[in-house]
């Protein structure tokens, strides 16, 4: 169906090959894993398949990628999009209409289909993605699982035989992974060819009949399921890789427990949005160890990032923060707290990371500025433009703005979407280190393995309120009960 | 043939355009002057946007929108007059605010919060306007959420840093603000454009539209004004 022939990519600009000599044959209704680290080239093997290169992403181009005996390269974009139907990791960015409906017409509207035909094939989709009920809605409303349902079902009203997945779970939580899941095993019962580009792996384990190890730019191994399962879960993640059983991660180092003297509270913190009818935030008092990583879990919509907003003053007159036996209101906490956003590029304003660190200092000193860059390993970077920076450059930039002006409590808001094991790793002791210089880390994430690796105290947020809090020290269990049957009720 | 189910006070994107368009020139731009009828008119042309808004349930904000300006015109046809010195330039503003810039502020609210880019698209088409037009302009209607979002959050994250007006770099706020927004934009720009594309957009292929758009008792009444409004206008040059 599928076949790539010495294919070698590199993208305009770039000197280095971000596809270098693949090989790859898929046959009819096979569901492929692409996996590896980021920048191993996954994404660009999708974007083959699809059309975009070379379409629309620029570049060199050598070797044959053949769809069904014919050149895609040869192909315009429209044709393929009969045959290929994609799904991205953004769900922000890829619908082009703001009600479901439309969206789910697009593509037939856009290949000229007539318009009986079109509420065939729409109908069709609806029934068999069972997503009535969300006709009514507009996409900005949707959670992230409905979306992606929805870009599935978009992409299937012109029934192509080729699914493809770049990295669709990166903004989904616990029940919109178990939506996806179950969308990409409906698509699999019909037949279809599905290829995902993915790091998180474990909810694909039951589905994937082969999956690919990518190496810069090369396919290093294919494994079959049974195969990848038997690798060792230390093997797996030496190649970078996330954990491919939840379960894996329950038994992982003995641990000391963490002795905490000091408590934060959090008292009143409620919040209405302009246009809502009820609170969207409306918490009990509680309180949280100082100088811990607390993760703050829940599902999508529960309040977490209210919360954050509120906590950080963004918000404003919500709640007291009692630290050190003072209370500090919304407009106090302005300069104690701090959130790394989950788009780090909102938050960074200047030519340099060393003018990012001095403008967030009372006194500018450049001394102080470059030791704490220092001890954040930003150094050699100092006289970068932020922009510039990779994804984890940039997380740090923000964290030594949030230092240097003596923020107590930084929370970030999911810095692990998205990101292979040894990126994870790196967020994760970034964060322990924060943390033994005597900060409260709070940690918005539905990631597991994140928690499982820095945290010691968990917040579980539902319905705008606090509906669990506990230390995480011999809980792990229960945190992970939660991550493997938190979206079973889902199914 | 279907029974027509859509509610009385949704129009064609067209007429939408056409009441902005009167709004902008006879309105705002004050064309035709003093004329009695004129006037008359614009009260007329301010308050059709306003009350397709009302039906539309966006209540509060044609309200506090309809009471101003109201508010404003009785003050400019009863006390402005007999005023005089600041006091005389503070109504002059303020009346100008109230009474030209918001009706058109709100006509061009009402066009942007109902009108969906598919309907538009549909529009553009029925007036047989280039693919060449109609598909940037498609994906601006698109992109202009995306960008209030990411100015949003760039307002949010320059809060908790502490910058703003009569801080430390004054000059530099409008820096600050621009930057990290087109960092923002032209990324979500770029992934908006590779979506659209991977999903047949640009075909030379006719696009088939399934909104059903047309022109209802109601258009074909607002283009009568429309063409009235002209006439008028043209007499007064007379």
């Amino acid at each position: 169906m599928i076949t790539l022939k010495n294919v070698s990519f590199s993208y305009e600009g770039e000197e280095r090959k971000s596809l270098n000599n693949i090989n790859l044959s898929i046959k009819k209704g096979e569901f492929i894993v692409l996996c590896g680290k980021s920048g191993c080239g996954k994404t660009s093997i999708t974007r083959l398949l699809n059309g975009l290169i070379p379409h629309y992403y620029d570049g060199k181009l050598e070797g044959e990628t053949l769809l069904d005996n014919n050149s895609i390269s040869q192909l315009p974009l429209y044709d393929i999009a009969r045959e290929v139907g994609s799904v991205f990791q953004n769900p922000k960015s890829q619908f082009f209409n703001q009600d479901v409906f439309s969206e789910l017409a697009f593509i037939c509207e856009n290949l000229g289909m007539t318009k009986r035909e079109i509420h065939q094939r729409v109908t069709k989709s609806i029934s068999s993605f069972s997503i009535s009920h969300l006709l009514e809605r507009d996409v900005s409303q949707l959670s992230g699982g409905e979306k992606q349902r929805i870009a599935c079902a978009s992409v299937s009203a012109p029934n192509p035989n080729i699914y493809l997945f770049d990295e669709p779970s990166s903004n989904l939580d616990v029940q919109g992974i178990a939506l996806l899941r179950n969308t990409m095993a409906n698509l699999k019962k019909q037949g279809k060819t599905i290829v995902v580009a993915e790091h998180r792996l474990h909810y694909l384990m039951d589905l994937a009949d082969k999956i690919i190890l990518m190496v810069d730019g090369k396919i290093e191994k294919s494994y079959t399921r049974e195969d990848f399962l038997n690798l060792p879960p230390i093997t797996r993640n030496s190649m970078g890789l996330r954990c491919a059983r939840l379960q894996e991660l329950l038994p992982y180092k003995s641990e000391e427990k963490p002795v905490f003297q000091k408590h934060i509270a959090f008292k009143g913190f409620c919040y209405m949005h302009k246009s809502a009818k009820k609170h969207s935030l409306h918490m009990n008092p509680f309180y949280i160890p100082k100088g811990s990583v607390t993760a703050i879990i829940g599902e999508n919509g529960a309040g977490k990032s209210t919360f954050a907003k509120c906590l950080c003053g963004i918000y404003k007159k919500c709640g007291l923060m009692e630290i050190e036996g003072k209370d500090e209101n919304w407009k106090a906490r302005r300069s104690t707290c701090y959130m790394v956003m989950q788009d780090v590029n909102h938050q960074l304003f200047t030519e340099s990371v060393l003018d990012e660190v001095l403008l967030s200092m009372d006194q500018e000193e450049e001394v102080l500025a470059k030791k704490v860059l220092k001890s954040l390993d930003l150094e050699h970077l100092s006289h970068r433009h932020p922009i510039s920076l990779s994804g984890g450059q940039k997380q740090r930039a923000a964290i030594a703005t949030a230092v240097v002006s003596n923020r107590e409590v930084i929370i970030f808001d999911e810095p692990t979407s998205g990101l292979d094991f040894t990126h994870m790793k790196e967020v994760s002791k970034q964060l322990r280190e924060l943390s033994k210089t005597g900060k409260t880390i709070m940690v918005i994430t539905h990631d597991p393995e994140l928690i499982l690796d820095c945290c010691n105290y968990i917040i579980k947020i539902g319905g705008g309120g606090v509906k669990e809090s506990y230390p995480l020290h011999q809980n792990r269990e229960k945190l992970l009960h939660y991550f493997i049957e938190g979206g079973v009720s889902v199914e | 043939m279907e029974t027509d189910k859509t509610p009385f006070y949704i129009i064609d994107p067209r007429t939408k355009l056409l009441i902005l368009a009167l709004n902008s020139v006879f309105v705002f731009g004050g064309a035709g002057g003093a004329d009695t009828t004129m006037e008359i008119l614009r009260h007329v042309i301010t308050f059709i946007p306003l009350g397709l808004l009302f039906f539309g349930g966006k209540r509060k904000p044609v309200l506090l929108a309809a009471i101003f300006y109201v508010a404003f015109h009785v003050l400019q046809v009863t006390l402005f007059e007999h005023t005089k010195g600041v006091l005389n330039y503070i109504l002059l503003f303020s009346i100008g605010v109230f009474v030209r810039i918001l009706p058109n502020i709100m006509s061009g609210y009402y066009f942007i919060s109902t009108t969906r880019v598919s309907e538009l698209v549909g529009a553009m088409e029925k007036m047989h306007l280039t693919d060449k037009l109609i598909i940037p302009i498609a994906v601006m209607m698109r992109f202009f959420p995306v960008a209030m979002e990411e100015a949003g959050a760039v307002h949010d994250a320059m809060g908790m840093r502490g910058i703003r007006f009569g801080g430390r770099h004054p000059s530099k706020i409008l820096e600050y603000r621009l930057i990290p927004m087109i960092t923002c934009s032209v990324k979500t720009g770029e992934e908006l454009s590779a979506s659209a594309l991977a999903r047949g957009l640009g075909s030379p292929i006719k696009r088939t539209n399934i909104c059903s758009i047309g022109f209802r008792a109601l258009d074909y009444a607002f283009w009568i004004l429309g063409v009235f409004t002209v006439f008028v206008f043209i007499t007064t040059l007379l």
